[in-house]
């Protein structure tokens, strides 16, 4: 089926099979920084903003993105720089697999909360999952970027 | 300033938190995707494969054990275990046929249109079943490996206590976030391999057994290892290169979570006995231990986690007499393998548990226990070496009681709040010959623009290799740490250092590159500024000598090993660790939480202190999983918990904060990447025993379990 949507401002229009998961069709587009780590909607690496929502991609078919306006943390490189210096300088990065999808959870929290409490954003975090971090630093890093 | 010691930023951060890092599954990829058949059967002998004549196999590659041209054994440190089952599968999941297809969901579909007939034998599922040798999985006993090792002096007994206990630890997954992926690159009949994995040479060894050739092997940014990509991806990396030899084609494989959690090896899983004997002081006199892992289909690295695990099976206590007997057994379920920690976080939560069972025994403080059986300058360990260790683990113990107010806590005795702590140790390297056996290699290329080049097969898969290795470099050079140069390695291309594994990477590589790197330093001369460091390297090249410089490793004299009585003292250095965990129990739900966690360490000099403690809170996470959350469940030797929804992981909200101290002393740099895993299980289960006055001696520790403990 054919499919018309805008991804990070561009519009896009391609074949795809109706069965296909929105996070194969992103990724086959090239936006890499997209991650396949579950498959199921637990553990947070493919998240992106569809129609101004964070969503993990795993969990929609392309049918869905008939019409729709998807983002990607391609498009929010400006946004997220902060966020991710801070990832960096506060080591909250370290095999970096989940990372791209704590950032984009990130992004979501200061602009929809920013509350600096720290039991509120490992709360926003429970869509997440880190095997590495602890997550300890990943917390602190999000604090940090609220100042 | 020193650049050792700094926490100097990931150089490699930049690139994961844009998402512009590749790893396998991002790469440019334009040839096959590939799939394997398994077993669906635990334990049988396979009758015949059959293709369905209605479905159209014929642009698909298929392969099985006929296509391998040198031998069916991923050689490991045996050779039981084929790349495909040839005549017999040993357990759920067992890889027989490989196919390759251009569609992910034409390569889906024809996993449906074969049909595998099989005459099931019984399957041998639990340890008890294996003991029992009804049915014989490997040699006579069906016994892997067995350990005995006894030292020092049996105590007269008639004036002692004791104390008799089983404690039992669960298998765990290692999650990575990236699962298991591999690409083989097809060009004019050669394949090369590129993929996720921690040891680029023993996959380049494997496939030597394979096909009897030298194939070029390049590790790809890894997500996340944790032991899981040890051995394993030398099986993937086989299932590659056999479909693209085939297809002559590039060839791509990737494992969704459900498979990966499902097949590929796991902690093992151990019942532990203790007996001990002690006096009305709570001093140990004698310590008589079991231990009994479940390895599994195949051997792979089971010996070796055995090994590991009687290492560490007694701590560092002074006890006079101790004897161990381990035994790892074969079952008709995955094999097990590498998972942070190898064999130790098993028995620490077993002798851990125990100290604090004596103690409940005698109706005094876990302290005091603890601080009865502090090793001294005479005190001997497991295997009869010398407890070189004792004051530093002394200074750690006091450091940590005092900073967690561990005495006064314990004292208070809230209803349904507990704390407990945990003292152990991690012996850093390859156990006993193992070092001297791997004979590691390191190569430092000096460039005419100045720059230093590390060549070596150490991996990054998360901990930090690449930033702080040259840190190691930089640092005796005097050089900005932007003047050293390090890719992820291509065995073509650097010295075998080894695998990434054990915790040696820092320890035993970082000292190499150490030496290499003063090697460096002396041939260039006295130099000031960088400009005079540009003008020597200038000056040094010209003279047309050597431009590369080497280390190799050489035993300490200190370890001193005898393989065949398990004597002596196997390893280069121990790093040390005293964790202290509160819990809190809801008496309604009891569901438990940690609510504070004390983790202080002493693994030498802290080489960067950010990833250091970064290490740390993953490991400690992972402890808690490992003692909470983390359940694998098998029915009839099939996997039930294959998802992440089944098979919890803590997340942000479940950890409490951490305190993390390192004592940072002056001595040599320890391993770092185990140590953390060991203790939080054993911290925590002492914690919930002196928390609700049970004793909790099994893991998995979820919320049924406490409820049934409370009835």
């Amino acid at each position: 089926m054919q499919i018309r949507c805008t991804i990070n401002s561009r519009p896009y229009r391609f074949e795809c099979e109706p069965e296909e998961r929105l996070l194969d069709v992103v990724r086959r587009l090239g936006m890499l920084s997209v991650k396949k780590g579950c498959g199921e909607g637990e553990c947070g690496t493919c998240s992106l903003f569809f129609n101004g929502k964070l969503v993990n991609s795993c969990l929609l078919l392309a049918p869905q993105m008939q019409g729709a306006e998807i983002v990607t943390l391609e498009g929010l490189q400006k946004e997220t720089e902060t966020i991710r210096e801070n990832f960096a300088k506060e080591g909250a990065v370290q095999c970096g697999f989940c990372t791209p999808g704590f950032v984009m959870r990130a992004y979501d929290y200061i602009i929809h909360e920013g509350s600096k409490d720290e039991k509120r954003v490992k709360e926003a975090l429970d869509g997440n999952i880190c095997r590495c971090t602890g997550y300890q630093k990943i917390v602190e890093a999000i604090v940090k970027s609220m100042s | 300033m020193s650049l050792v010691g700094q926490s100097v930023v990931r150089v490699d951060a930049a690139s994961k938190s844009d998402g512009t890092l590749e790893y396998t599954d991002d790469l440019d990829f334009e040839g096959l995707y590939g799939a394997v058949v398994r077993s669906t059967i635990a334990h049988g002998n396979i009758l015949s494969i059959t293709f369905d004549e209605t479905f159209d196999f014929s642009d698909f590659v298929i392969v099985d054990h006929r296509d391998i041209e040198g031998r069916n054994a991923n050689v490991m440190l045996t050779d039981d275990q084929p790349f495909l089952a040839e005549t017999k599968v040993r357990f759920i999941g067992e890889p027989i046929l490989l196919l390759a297809h251009r569609s992910q969901r034409m390569l889906k579909e024809a996993l449906k249109h074969i049909d595998i007939t099989y005459e099931p034998l019984t399957p041998v599922l639990t340890v008890q079943e294996s003991l029992d040798c009804k049915t014989l999985l490997y040699g006579d006993d069906n016994l892997f490996k067995t350990i005995r090792t006894e030292k020092g002096e049996e105590p007269d007994y008639t004036a002692l206590k004791s104390l008799e206990k089983h404690y039992s630890t669960p298998h765990q997954e290692q999650l990575y976030m990236e699962t298991q992926s591999m690409i083989a690159r097809y060009c004019d009949g050669a394949v090369r391999i590129v993929g996720s994995m921690q040891c680029p040479f023993y996959v380049e060894s494997a496939l030597f057994a394979l096909t009897g050739k030298k194939i070029e092997v390049e590790q790809a940014p890894t997500g996340g290892g944790f032991g899981g990509k040890e051995d394993y991806p030398s099986l993937i990396a086989a299932y590659v290169y056999l479909l693209s030899k085939k297809a002559k084609q590039d060839v791509k494989l990737v494992y969704d979570r459900a498979e990966d959690i499902s097949f590929t090896t796991k902690r093992h899983p151990s019942a532990l006995h203790y007996k001990s004997h002690f006096d009305e002081t709570g001093k140990l006199h004698a310590l008589d231990i079991e231990i009994t892992l479940d390895g599994g289909a195949y051997v792979t690295l089971t010996p070796v986690v055995l090994a590991r695990a009687v290492l560490h099976a007694a701590g560092f206590y002074d006890c006079g007499y101790i004897k161990v007997d381990a035994r790892a057994v074969a079952t008709n379920t995955p094999p097990n393998g590498a998972f942070r920690g190898f064999g130790a976080p098993q028995v620490i939560f077993g002798i851990e548990r125990h100290m604090d069972d004596i103690a409940r025994c005698l109706g005094i403080s876990p302290m005091e226990v603890r601080e009865r059986n502090l090793p001294h300058s005479r005190s001997v360990s497991v295997t009869g070496a010398k407890i070189g260790e004792y004051t530093r683990l002394r200074t750690l113990f006091e450091t940590t009681r005092k900073a967690s107010g561990f005495d006064e806590k314990e004292a208070a005795g809230t209803p349904y709040k507990g704390i407990g702590m945990a003292l152990f140790m991690h012996g850093g390297g390859f156990t006993g010959e193992g070092e001297t056996l791997l004979a590691s290699k390191v190569w430092l290329d000096l460039h005419d623009n100045g720059m230093v080049e590390i060549r070596i097969g150490s991996v990054e898969m998360g901990q930090g290799t690449l930033t702080a290795l040259p840190q190691i470099v930089a640092d005796v050079l005097a050089l900005p740490i932007t003047m050293i140069r390090y890719h992820l390695p291509n065995t073509a291309k650097v010295a075998d250092s080894g695998p990434t594994v054990a915790s040696r990477t820092v320890m035993i590589v970082g000292e190499l590159l150490r030496e290499a790197a003063n090697a460096l330093k002396e041939a260039l001369g006295r130099y000031g500024s960088e400009a005079e460091y540009l003008d020597a390297v200038r000056a040094y090249l010209k003279s047309g000598a050597q431009s590369r410089f080497q280390a190799a490793y050489q035993k300490p004299d200190t370890v001193q090993w005898d393989e065949e009585h398990f004597y002596g003292n196997g390893y280069d250095g121990y790093s040390l660790g005293c964790y202290v965990a509160e819990v809190e129990v809801d008496p309604v739900d009891y569901r438990v939480r940690v609510s504070d966690f004390y983790a202080y360490n002493d693994v030498g000099k802290v080489v960067n202190p950010m990833m250091a403690e970064g290490q740390v809170e993953g490991g400690v996470a992972q402890g808690i999983g490992y003692a909470l959350y983390e359940r694998i469940a098998y029915q009839d030797g099939k996997l039930r918990s294959s998802r992440l929804s089944d098979y919890s992981v803590p997340l942000a909200a479940d950890l409490p904060k951490l305190h993390i101290a390192f004592l940072n002393t002056d001595e040599p740099s320890k391993g770092l990447g185990e140590l953390p895993m060991d203790g939080p299980a054993a911290a925590i289960g002492n914690a919930l025993t002196h928390a609700l006055d049970t004793a909790f001696d099994n893991l998995t520790i979820t919320p049924e379990v406490v409820e049934q403990k409370c009835r």
